[in-house]
This record gives C-alpha cells, sequence and structure tokens, in this order.
C-alpha cells in the first residue's frame, strides 16, 4: 500500500513540485553519464515461488561508457554476461560454453539489460523508450527508479524493475516478474 | 498471282491457327529426360516443377550492417503481408506462441529422450540438478518459464534441434553471411507443392516490391533458386529464339531479293518453309502436346534447308519448259535429296530424350512436306508470264575437280584430330543449361552461406500408401544410415521423421511414459535433498498425464497449426495421387560414389539413394550411346538410300563422300574451338550429312536424269551455292545465341555446310562429261 501510494506521487504533486523532481533526474543523469568507466562487486538472491529457498550468488560487475555492460558471476557458477551495442555474448567457461544473440532477439534480457545500462549511462531517453519511469528522492543523496516495462511482452515477464543509488552510485537492482524476482546489492569493487 | 497470295493467307492462317492450339513452351521441364527409375523420375519432377521450386534465396548487400538489418526485417515483414509464402526466414525466426503452445503439448511424443528409462528416479536426478543449476544461471527466467513442466527438458532440446543448427550468424533481427562483406540473408518459400514459371514469376516480383517498399536507398537485392533459373532460362531462349528466328529471316530474305531482284521469288520461297513449318509445328503438338521453344528455334531453321527446294526448281527451270515440267524433272534428284535428309533425323527419334525426338518429328515432317510443296503445289503458283533470272554469282569453277585440294583439306583435319584426340565430350548436363553462369554462382554461394543443402545426394523414400509410411521408413533409415556417418561418408541427412515421427513411434512413446504413482514415486527420490517444494512438479505430472492420451500429431496438425516446423517438413513430404514420396537431403558429402556403393548396400525397404549429378552423367551416356547406334544406323540408312536412288554402289559413295569430309573437317574445328561435344553436336553433325546430301547430288554430275539437267555447270553450281549461302546465314546466326545447345548446334552445321559445299565442288571429275 504504502508502495503504491508513493509510485502515484508524483502524478498527485502540483505541477511545480513535478519540474522539480524532473530537474532533479536530469541531474542525476547528468551525474551518471559523467562516471566512464567502474568496477563493482553485487550479491545477488533469486527467489522462485517453486524452490523453498532463495539461490545466493555473487559476482562482479564493469561497465564503460558509452554502452559496453559485463556481469561476471564468479559463485556458485561461473557465468559471463557481456552486452555491447545491441550484441549479447552468454559464457559459460565450465561447460565450454559460448553463445552470441542479438539483443532484441531476448526481449526479457533485454528489458533488464537496458535498465542497468540505461541508468549507468545517464540515458534518459534510452530508459524512458522502454519503460515507464517514476523516480523520487535526491540526486545527491539516496534515489531510486522504479522501472515499469511499455511492452506487453516483457511485462508477462517482468513486471517492475527498481533502480537504487547514492549519488552517483549504484546500491541495488530489484526485479519482481511473474515467475520469481530478485534483488541485487551492489558494492563498489576496491 | 492470286493464288499464290491466297496460298500464302491460308498458310499464315493455319500457322496462326496451331500456334493459337499449342502455344510454343520455354520452360525446360518437358525438354528434359526422364529418369531411369520410378525413384529418380520423381525426383527429377520434384527439381523441375516440384517443392523445390518454391524455394527463394535472397540477399541484401550494399549498405551498413544495421540498414541491412533493417532492410531485411521490414522486406521480411512484407513477404509475410503478402500472404504468398508459406515460410520466410529471415532472422527473426522464432515460434509463435500458438505454435509454441501445440508443441510443447506434445513434447513427449516429439521428443526423442522419452524412454521408459528417461523417468526413473536416477534418470531424473541429474535432470533436476541440472534444471537448478540453470535457474542460478541467467537463462533462469527460460527455465523458470518451462523448467517445472518439462524437468526433463524434452521441449527446449527439441527447440534447439529445430531451430538452432543453423550456421548462419544471426545479428539485430535479421541473418547475416558469416564472412565477406556484410551481407543479410533471406529464405522464402512459396505457397503449395510446385509453382509454375508464372507462379514462380509472381512469387519474385512480390519480393522484389517488399524490398522496394522497405526504401532500399543504395542497397541490392540478389536473388537465386530454381524459380529465378527457371525464369532466367526462359528468358535466355525467348531472347535467343526471337533473335534468331527474325535475323535469319531477315538476313535470308535480304540475300534471296538480291540473287534474284524479285520480290516474287521471296513470295514463292515462303510458300513450301511455311508449309513445312506448319505440318511440322503440328505433328510436333499432336505428338507431344505442345511444341518448345528450343524445338520450334531449332526445328525452324533446320526447315531452313526447303528454301533450298523452291530455288532449285526456279533456277534448274529451263526456257521452253514449264514449271510442273521442271518439277518432274528434277523430283527424282530432290525426293532422295528430302528423303536421306530426313532419314538423317533417326538419330534424334531414336535418341530417347524427349527434346531432341521432339526436334527430330517437327523437322522429319517438315521436310518431307516443304519438298512435296515444291513438287505439286508451287508449280502452279507461278503466275503466267512470270520470269526470274538470278544475278550471277562469283564462279566457282575454278575449284572443280581439285581433287588435291580435298585430299589436303582432309589430311589436315585428320591430323588435327589425331593430334587434339578429336574434341572433348560433354558429360556435365549443366554445361548445356541455359542459366548464366553468374546466376549459377551466385546461388553456390547463397546456399553456402545460408546452409541450405544443394539439393544433390538425397534418399528418396516412396512410393508409399500414406505420410504415416515415409515417416516410418525414414525412421528406419535414420538407424541404418548410422554406420555411414560414422564412416564419415555423410554428416547427416534432413530427415522427414526430424520434424515429425511417425504415429507408431509416437505410440510407442505414449507407451513408454509412466504412470502418476510412479513418476510421482521417482520425482520424490530424485528431488531429495533439493530445494524444490513439493507441488513444483505438479505441471510435470498434469502433462505426462495428458501425453498418455494424446491422438498422435499428423501432418495435417502440424500445418495448421505449427507453420514454421511445417515449413521445414513439407518440401520433404510430395503426395502424387495417392502415392506419397519423401525425400532426405544428405548434408557434408565427401564422395558421392562411395556414398551411393554404401548406401545402397544399406537395402532399407523403399528407399533409394539419388545422386542428381551422377544420375545426370550417366543418364547423358546412356543417351549418347543410343544416339551413337542410331546415328550409325542413320548413316547406314541414308548410304543404303543413295545406293539404291543413284542406282550403283560407287554412285553412291561418290556423293557420300564429301558428306562424310564435311564431318571430319567439322569435328576438327570443333576440337581447335576447344567446344566440348554433347549429343546435341552428334544430332547437329546428321542434319548437316542430311544437308550436304542436297548438294552432293545436285552437284555431282553422275546424279539420277544428271544428263537431263541439261544445264552449265556454271548455273548448278550457282544454285547450289544459293542453297549453301541461304543455310549458312541460317545456321550461323544460330552460332551465335548464348543458349548452349542452340549454339553448339548452329556452329556444328555452319561449319559443316562451307565445308560440304566446297568439298563437293573440288571432288567433282576434273571434265565434264
Amino acid at each position: 500500500m504504502r508502495r503504491r501510494l508513493f509510485l502515484a506521487l508524483p502524478a498527485l504533486l502540483p505541477p511545480s513540485v513535478a519540474r522539480a523532481q524532473d530537474d532533479a533526474l536530469t541531474r542525476l543523469m547528468r551525474a551518471l553519464s559523467e562516471v566512464r568507466e567502474r568496477r563493482s562487486r553485487f550479491t545477488e538472491e533469486k527467489s522462485i515461488p517453486e524452490l523453498d529457498l532463495p539461490l545466493p550468488n555473487e559476482g562482479t560487475l564493469l561497465w564503460i561508457a558509452p554502452d559496453r555492460l559485463e556481469k561476471h558471476t564468479r559463485w556458485p557458477i561461473d557465468e559471463r554476461l557481456e552486452v555491447s551495442g545491441g550484441r549479447l555474448v552468454y559464457e559459460r567457461a565450465d561447460r565450454n560454453l559460448r553463445r552470441e544473440f542479438a539483443l532484441s532477439e531476448q526481449p526479457e534480457m533485454q528489458a533488464l539489460v537496458e535498465a542497468i545500462r540505461g541508468t549507468l549511462a545517464g540515458d534518459i531517453g534510452t530508459l524512458r523508450r522502454h519503460y515507464e519511469v517514476a523516480f523520487d528522492g535526491s540526486p545527491d543523496g539516496i534515489w531510486r527508479l522504479v522501472l515499469t516495462p511499455l511492452s506487453l511482452r516483457v511485462r508477462g515477464a517482468v513486471q517492475r524493475i527498481t533502480v537504487t543509488g547514492e549519488g552517483a552510485e549504484l546500491r541495488g537492482v530489484d526485479t519482481e516478474g511473474s515467475n520469481g524476482s530478485s534483488r541485487m546489492r551492489i558494492t563498489p569493487a576496491p | 498471282m492470286k493464288r499464290l497470295i491466297a496460298t500464302l493467307v491460308i498458310l499464315a492462317g493455319l500457322g496462326g491457327l496451331v500456334a493459337w492450339l499449342a502455344p510454343p513452351r520455354a520452360d525446360l521441364v518437358e525438354f528434359l529426360p526422364p529418369g531411369r527409375t520410378p525413384a529418380s523420375a520423381f525426383l527429377f519432377r520434384e527439381l523441375q516443377s516440384g517443392a523445390a521450386t518454391t524455394l527463394l534465396l535472397a540477399a541484401i548487400e550494399g549498405a551498413p550492417r544495421e540498414e541491412l538489418a533493417r532492410l531485411s526485417r521490414e522486406t521480411a515483414a512484407g513477404l509475410r503481408a503478402s500472404g504468398r509464402f508459406a515460410f520466410v526466414g529471415d532472422g527473426s525466426l522464432n515460434l509463435s506462441e500458438a505454435e509454441q503452445t501445440l508443441l510443447f503439448r506434445y513434447r513427449y511424443l516429439l521428443s526423442p529422450e522419452t524412454r521408459t528409462e528417461a523417468f526413473t528416479a536416477g534418470a531424473l536426478r541429474p535432470r533436476l540438478e541440472a534444471l537448478l543449476d540453470g535457474l542460478r544461471s541467467a537463462a533462469s527466467p527460460l527455465l523458470a518459464r518451462f523448467g517445472f513442466a518439462d524437468p526433463t527438458g524434452a521441449f527446449l532440446g527439441l527447440a534447439a534441434s529445430w531451430l538452432g543448427e543453423s550456421r548462419v550468424e544471426t545479428s539485430d533481427g535479421a541473418w547475416f553471411a558469416a564472412s565477406g562483406a556484410p551481407r543479410a540473408l533471406l529464405v522464402a518459400r512459396g505457397q503449395g507443392a510446385g509453382l509454375d514459371a508464372e507462379a514462380q514469376q509472381a512469387a519474385m516480383d512480390t519480393f522484389r516490391a517488399a524490398f522496394a517498399g522497405a526504401n532500399p536507398g543504395s542497397a541490392r537485392l540478389l536473388l537465386s533458386g530454381p524459380g529465378v533459373f527457371a525464369a532466367a532460362a526462359a528468358g535466355q531462349i525467348k531472347r535467343d529464339v526471337e533473335f534468331v528466328t527474325l535475323a535469319s529471316a531477315a538476313l535470308l530474305a535480304a540475300f534471296l531479293y538480291w540473287r534474284f531482284r524479285s520480290f516474287l521469288l521471296l513470295a514463292l520461297v515462303a510458300v513450301p518453309l511455311g508449309a513445312a513449318t506448319v505440318a511440322g509445328y503440328a505433328a510436333a503438338a499432336a505428338v507431344f502436346g505442345s511444341v518448345h521453344a528450343i524445338a520450334l528455334a531449332f526445328g525452324m531453321t533446320m526447315l531452313g534447308v526447303t528454301v533450298d527446294y523452291p530455288i532449285l526448281l526456279l533456277t534448274l527451270h529451263r526456257t521452253g519448259e514449264t514449271l510442273p515440267q521442271t518439277a518432274v524433272r528434277i523430283w527424282p534428284t530432290l525426293r532422295l535429296a528430302a528423303v536421306a535428309a530426313a532419314a538423317g533425323l533417326v538419330a534424334m527419334l531414336g535418341s530417347g530424350l524427349p527434346g531432341l525426338v521432339q526436334i527430330g518429328v517437327f523437322a522429319g515432317v517438315g521436310l518431307l512436306a516443304g519438298a512435296a510443296t515444291t513438287r505439286w503445289v508451287l508449280p502452279h503458283l507461278l503466275p503466267e508470264g512470270a520470269k526470274i533470272t538470278a544475278r550471277p554469282l562469283p564462279s566457282l569453277a575454278f575449284l572443280r575437280g581439285r581433287r588435291v585440294l580435298a585430299i589436303a583439306a582432309l589430311v589436315v583435319a585428320g591430323a588435327i584430330l589425331a593430334i587434339t584426340g578429336g574434341p572433348p565430350w560433354q558429360r556435365d548436363l549443366a554445361a548445356l543449361s541455359p542459366i548464366p553462369a553468374g546466376q549459377q554462382a551466385l546461388d553456390a554461394e547463397l546456399r553456402g552461406q545460408l546452409g541450405a543443402p544443394d539439393v544433390r545426394s538425397l534418399f528418396v523414400i516412396g512410393p508409399a500408401a500414406s505420410e504415416a509410411e515415409v515417416l516410418s521408413r525414414s525412421e528406419a533409415l535414420a538407424e541404418a544410415m548410422q554406420p555411414l556417418v560414422q564412416r564419415g561418408l555423410l554428416s547427416g541427412a534432413d530427415l522427414p521423421s526430424r520434424y515429425l515421427p511417425s504415429p507408431d513411434l509416437q505410440r510407442l512413446r505414449q507407451a513408454a511414459l509412466p504412470q502418476r504413482t510412479a513418476l510421482e514415486a521417482a520425482m520424490g527420490e530424485a528431488s531429495a535433498g533439493l530445494p524444490f517444494r513439493s507441488t513444483a512438479f505438479a505441471p510435470f505430472f498434469a502433462a505426462v498425464d495428458e501425453s498418455r492420451n494424446l491422438p498422435p500429431l499428423g501432418v495435417r496438425d502440424l500445418s495448421e497449426a505449427a507453420p514454421t516446423i511445417a515449413a521445414r517438413l513439407s518440401p520433404l513430404l510430395t503426395r502424387h495421387g495417392d502415392t506419397v514420396w519423401g525425400i532426405a537431403p544428405a548434408t557434408g558429402v565427401g564422395n558421392a560414389l562411395a556414398l551411393e556403393a554404401a548406401a545402397s548396400a544399406l537395402a532399407v525397404p523403399g528407399v533409394m539413394f539419388l545422386d542428381v549429378k551422377l544420375e545426370m552423367e550417366r543418364l547423358l551416356a546412356e543417351y549418347s550411346r543410343s544416339t551413337m547406334l542410331w546415328a550409325l544406323a542413320g548413316v547406314a540408312l541414308v548410304l543404303a538410300l543413295l545406293v539404291a536412288g543413284l542406282r550403283g554402289f560407287r554412285r553412291g559413295l561418290a556423293v557420300a563422300a564429301p558428306i562424310a569430309g564435311a564431318v571430319l573437317v567439322t569435328l576438327s574445328v570443333l576440337a581447335l574451338a576447344g567446344e566440348a561435344i554433347s549429343l546435341f553436336h552428334l544430332a547437329a553433325l546428321l542434319l548437316l550429312a542430311g544437308l550436304a546430301i542436297d548438294y552432293s547430288l545436285f552437284i555431282a554430275q553422275n546424279g539420277p536424269n544428271a544428263s537431263s539437267h541439261g544445264l552449265p555447270e556454271d548455273d548448278r553450281l550457282g544454285a547450289v551455292l544459293t542453297c549453301a549461302i541461304a543455310t549458312l546465314l541460317t545456321f550461323g546466326m544460330l552460332s551465335l545465341c548464348e543458349t548452349p545447345v542452340l549454339h553448339g548446334i548452329g556452329l556444328t552445321v555452319a561449319v559443316g555446310v562451307v565445308a560440304a559445299f566446297l568439298l563437293a565442288c573440288a571432288m567433282l571429275p576434273k571434265h565434264g562429261r
């Protein structure tokens, strides 16, 4: 209930407040876009309704502007996902497996990738092309972007992606989908 | 004069009538041989008019990658919207929602993994561990969606085997060639089991329109496929036929006008030619149902010989004699010439090759009709008091009796043949194909890049009573050919049963599915210690229960609800009346001969291995052998006719000698030109022999009633020279054609006619009688 109210907030606010939020979002995007490269660690927990326990995993993230994102899971399996432009490379070293896809062929994956990549690039245009974007918080302090996929097909699988952060740092990406949800926590790599 | 005009009008009317009743056809189908066995006959029919003809391969190039991808997507969308294509492959190839639902429902009947032992706790445990592992990976959304209803992975395995083996690189929703300049690739398959030339043309037009509709800018569309080939071949033949007909008619008319300064003569010459054409065409149409454009072009040029007859009649006309009297006087020689020329066509009739037989009938009937018209009709058409005089030709008397020259020419020709070993023999039917080499190369390239099998080596399954029987035999073949795959003779085959198991096999799989209690127990044991909830696999249990009672999936169900899979299956299955045939193109074939030997040793009932190229070569060799035999028979027949007609063995040989010499010289010229000879050249040599008989007979002093010709020798030589030049003009045109068959025949005859005429002159006795 609280969350729903929270989401509805921008629409209920007077126009001047909405404009202030827009300005804040623009400032945040600019701050994010100024970081050209970042290395982070992540821990992730996937919850799937058919499983008793959540499935944890962890690894590293690498971002290189303008469009390269790598998610390297190191535990409990070694798996690497690399997105660059419109191409997606999936690698599983222990199985000697390497696959290359066009991102556009994998709409669910694309939804997730563009959420993180669009945020890291500070590219509000890309975000708005794929999602309905709701923003709250402050660009200098703690903030939150709630992204709802525009495509019906994608929304069948992923209902909502919530990206949280502090200043120009990403702190978390939460995904809620019909086949389970995941929570990812991110910290800068030492 | 009135009678002449009336005759021409009647002939024109008859010509128009037969052409309207049986218009000439330009597709190659009926011009090519039927197969040697039912299986090869089926295969040739398939290749010429079956499902294989509905395939269009396309490439888009000449723009940056992203632009090519966009063009590919939009062209494909246009093709799908047109409704003309059963299948369009462009890289966005995905199973539709409805198709996924159907195949998912039937997964345990379709999957080769469905065996009793696959549902034991021991076999399920690693599957569940793999599922858990998959749920941890980035592929978890996919596995969460399918994995709990299908923990054995039957469906994902099927989808991968149907769609995943493509060697094509996919990027931005389009297929790209793996190497070279950026090139987007598309495949489209037309509706229906086979397409005629018109439907193929329409499919190509739709394709080009869809491409143009995508605003291609500087990008180019390249199209290939059997339909494109057929259209290119038909276009080429049509151009050649029009060119030859118009150019040779114009040249011939110009020459005759120059020689005789008389339009009347042109009209007279047209009468036997027109009668011969109409009669030949009507005969061929009556025997074969329709006349092929190649037969028409070649037959017409051959009937150019009939121009000789009125020329001979008119130039051998003596003063103080009526034209009917002249006709009676020269008739024995004329008759012998026409019958001998027609006898020369025996080899064509005997070759058994439909196209050649057609030409033989056309030309044979035409020749006799032309001669008969000259004898009985033409003399009555010359208006009273009309006078036709020939302009003198340069005298060739100096050649007369130069036997040394003739012998020297023959020795040189013999030496050339001995040194070069004669012209090479053409074994490859493809070399006779009128399809431009560039187009053939593009096709090979696109097939390579798309991984589309070139339908060259394949297994033919059939005839069978039903699709189900073909599928069962295909399954037997799949098992039987495993040792061949292990020996590296082939890497595999695109079997119909790969896309749809036979009903029998589907029932066997149903029988292998466990009962619910047994399955629950096995799953309980297998998932011990794994974090799955007890309710997690309820959809799996329900699905196995349902699968046990499903009616087996048939070809019709697939074509209704699963277009992507049906599009892969349908070209492999063909129904002809009550029988069904299947094909399984082999991939990765190294040595076709070795594979053929091993495959025929398999002896799977109702399955035959065929290599199209080998089969074509054998067919060609067989036809060549029979043509050769019939050619010898034709030579014997012509000789016998000459000996009988001239009432003397020596006289017959004297007439035959220049003809044999002309054949020798022609062969040596072909050898020097590097022209590989086919049975079409062989037939042309026979035609040449038939033509040369005219010259030899009329030039030779010792023809029947020779004394009564009573014309100065120069006049006779002039008359024959006129005929030879007329023939040279028409066949010279033919040798300029691009269609290999027409070109070969034209070259052979043109060279031969010159040789025959000169040799006939030179071999005359030194002094007149």
